[in-house]
């Protein structure tokens, strides 16, 4: 069965774009999940790496024929679990479809799933443009990004990844491929079917081209460093810096061990060293006044709510340095990590639930190590490998901070999904009717439950 | 008793390297194609002043000789604690090869008057010479060491530094002495917000070719005093690896044509 299979698919995307020698796959197996929560991945499993909309709708086709699972696999960077193949069946890489086509003028791009978000910064660079998102690990691919509404530290004043996509290219898990929006800006034709795939998880469908919205470069920008004595000081202030008028681009929240750590692995040296707590802030503006302006306003806000002396970089170099730094902090915890947290609160609760964190820290006398996206209530708690912990006593913690976050009227995860590894959480943020709206619109897309079967539901 | 070292730092804005667009027919920088900030060298010669004035007191003087718009790099550099900016600016001085740069720039520092240390960095990245600094130190007539990775020791009358000319030469100078210095010297600062905004509100002085008549020939400065000229510009093209996948006899056949091409060729 499993070489009828290879050979199907060798007949729709040619023999060199079908894998399934052991070792070849292995790369194709994990994703960015942290070892200790992610599941054990099949290894029976093929690679195929379809080039156009059509051998991707070919290839669903001949997968429900054989009733075989298909896992759509992007990037790799995710951090739920959500592309790793649970059982045997194809894995389809997008990874040869990357094209973009910028159409300045309605300030779009047309991206092919498989472009990575390095390749989409530079082509909206090379035209002028500029896509204000940086949702995470630059070799995602656009089709993830949007299978998993990805966010990231700049989401601030353009939203997540949902709020730039204006089209969608999707093959249906029954091998129909569909066109969804496009490059018009408003559009109330029946039921909005694009924002239903954009979150789904690779769980509606595979997306294969999309219709992403640009923006201007900016004339002026800084990045702020904040330090604070307390954690609670930091995030305090957050909800102040947007009642202000002062929209930055990024809020991000750091704790100075990491960072510090970060720069000594990079040759880098942190630019702030007064205090543990440090918000990073980066400002980005029409005009040099306005950047002006807003950093004036800044430094009130600091001078009235107990931080310390701030810090700014203005050069390329040095901002680019501090956003480097931060993006790096998951990479060197994660050998010692057992999970890395999402939880979303309302900004203004902040402050609740990371009082809550620092007493569980008390409790349980460790320290989680604490970073995030502090402007949209987004934070990173990490549970790391600490002497002599059982899975039950990672469970409780864990559920005491979920718990947390959906007393504040928050929710379990802001950006990284349900995926595989929180799935049996769902039932504790939706209520069964909820689910079961959801269960049935994952029927209608996919009969046969041949998509990424296993993911989102427990 | 000395009342501290007065310092002075050679600074330059560049258009930022990575990002400006080069026009291979007129064979200039497009300015316009990149945000100009200052030169990345020149932050660790600031940086360097900066340490020396917090270990023995004194003063640190900023100077860059550039058309009007470079006023927001001095002022960056009050930002991270400079004490005095001062912008050479004027049409007179425009189109300078690095000689006639040097020769503004030393009429600049005798106008000044009495000064302990000259620091700069050990190239701009835009010109990519390196010489400026070196004969700034000659038309000063005084002791320099270029390419200086550490600083070992100072006091008010001597300094001791490490200089990376591909080995490492350790040099004992006499002040008044000049220094260019590279990026593992030391990691520039980044300013304080308050600082930041309180520069950004100053004035920087303001002098113009007349200000250094005393010191230099008019005639020797800018277009009119350099003794090179650009005459063309060349860009290297970039070859890079290219990977073939072959397969089969096809790969064997292929293999030998490109052997034979190769013997034959030769």
């Amino acid at each position: 069965m499993r070489e009828k299979i290879v050979r199907e698919l060798e007949s729709i995307v040619g023999a060199e774009w079908v894998v399934s020698a052991e070792e070849a796959v292995e790369g194709y197996l994990y994703d960015e999940t942290p070892i200790p929560v992610r599941p054990e991945a099949s290894s029976d499993v093929i690679v195929v790496k379809p080039g156009s909309a059509e051998e991707v709708s070919r290839i669903l086709v001949l997968a429900n024929k054989h009733g075989v699972p298909v896992f759509p696999r992007g990037g790799g960077t995710g951090l739920a679990g959500a592309c790793i193949p649970t059982v045997s069946g194809i894995i389809l890489s997008l990874e040869r479809m990357n094209k973009i086509i910028v159409d300045v003028d309605n300030l779009m791009a047309e991206a092919e799933a498989g472009a990575t978000l390095r390749d989409l910064i530079d082509a909206a660079d090379k035209a002028g443009l500029s896509f204000p998102l940086h949702p995470g690990d630059e070799g995602a691919q656009i089709g993830g990004l949007i299978a998993c509404n990805a966010g990231g530290a700049r989401a601030i004043k353009t939203g997540v990844m949902r709020s730039c996509i204006k089209g969608l290219e999707l093959v249906l898990p029954t091998g129909e491929i569909i066109r969804l929006g496009g490059k018009v800006l408003k559009n109330n034709v029946g039921y909005d079917l694009m924002h239903l795939v954009i979150g789904s998880e690779g769980t509606l469908g595979i997306i294969t081209r999309a219709w992403i919205r640009l923006q201007p470069r900016s004339a002026a920008s800084a990045t702020i460093v904040i330090p604070f004595e307390r954690r609670e000081d930091a995030l305090k202030i957050v909800p102040e810096i947007f009642r202000r008028g002062i929209i930055p681009l990024a809020v991000e929240y750091v704790e100075r061990v990491l960072v510090e750590r970060v720069g000594s692995n990079l040759g880098l040296k942190w630019p702030c060293t007064s205090a543990e707590y440090q918000l990073i802030v980066i400002l980005s503006e029409n005009s040099e006044d306005a950047l002006l302006g807003a950093l004036e306003s800044l430094l009130e806000l600091c001078n009235s709510s107990g931080a310390l002396e701030p810090v700014v970089a203005e050069t390329r170099k040095e901002q680019d340095e501090i956003l480097r730094i931060r993006s790096e902090i998951y990479s060197i915890l994660k050998p010692d990590m057992v999970d890395i947290l999402d939880v979303s609160v309302p900004p203004a609760s902040l402050i609740d639930l990371i009082r809550t964190v620092n007493e569980l820290e008390i409790r349980y006398r460790v320290y989680m190590p604490v970073y995030g996206h502090a402007g949209d209530g987004n934070l990173h708690i990490h549970l790391m490998k600490w002497d002599g912990w059982t899975k039950e006593k990672y469970d409780e913690l864990r559920d005491a901070i979920y718990a947390k976050a959906i007393e504040l009227g928050g929710t379990i995860t802001g950006e990284h999904g349900i995926g595989f590894i929180r799935r049996k959480y769902l039932e504790r943020v939706l209520d069964r009717r909820t689910i079961e709206l959801m269960r049935a619109i994952k029927r209608i897309f996919d009969p046969n439950n041949i998509i990424n079967p296993d993911k989102v539901f427990p | 008793m000395r009342l501290g070292l007065r310092i002075i730092v050679l600074i330059k804005q560049v258009p930022d390297i990575e990002k400006v667009r080069f026009d291979v027919e007129t064979g200039r920088i497009d300015r316009s194609s990149a945000p100009a900030e200052t030169n990345p060298f020149d932050l660790h010669a600031l940086e360097a002043g900066l340490q020396i004035k917090e270990k023995l007191g004194g003063s640190v003087t900023v100077i860059s000789m550039s058309p009007r718009q470079a006023e927001s790099s001095l002022k960056d550099a009050l930002a991270r604690g400079a004490d005095r900016a001062i912008l050479l600016t004027d049409t007179r001085l425009a189109g300078a090869d690095t000689i006639a740069t040097a020769k503004a720039l030393a009429a600049a520092i005798r106008k000044l008057g009495e000064f302990d240390l000259i620091l700069c960095g050990e190239k701009t990245v835009d010109g990519d010479t390196g010489q400026v600094g070196p004969e700034v130190a000659e038309l000063l007539g005084i002791p320099h060491a270029a390419y200086v990775c550490e600083i070992r020791e100072i006091t008010h009358e001597w300094i001791k530094v490490v200089s990376d000319m591909g080995d490492k030469y350790l040099y004992e100078l006499k002040l008044p002495a000049l220094l260019t210095v590279t990026r593992e010297l030391n990691s520039p600062r980044l300013p304080t917000l308050k600082d930041l905004l309180r520069a950004k509100r100053s004035q920087v002085e303001v002098w113009t070719a007349d200000d250094l008549s005393e010191y230099v020939p008019l005639d020797q400065l800018g277009f009119q005093g350099s003794k090179t000229r650009v005459v063309k510009v060349v860009i290297p093209s970039t070859e890079h690896r290219r990977g073939i996948m072959l397969r089969g006899d096809e790969a064997v056949e292929k293999i030998g044509m490109i052997i034979l091409s190769e013997v034959l060729g030769k």
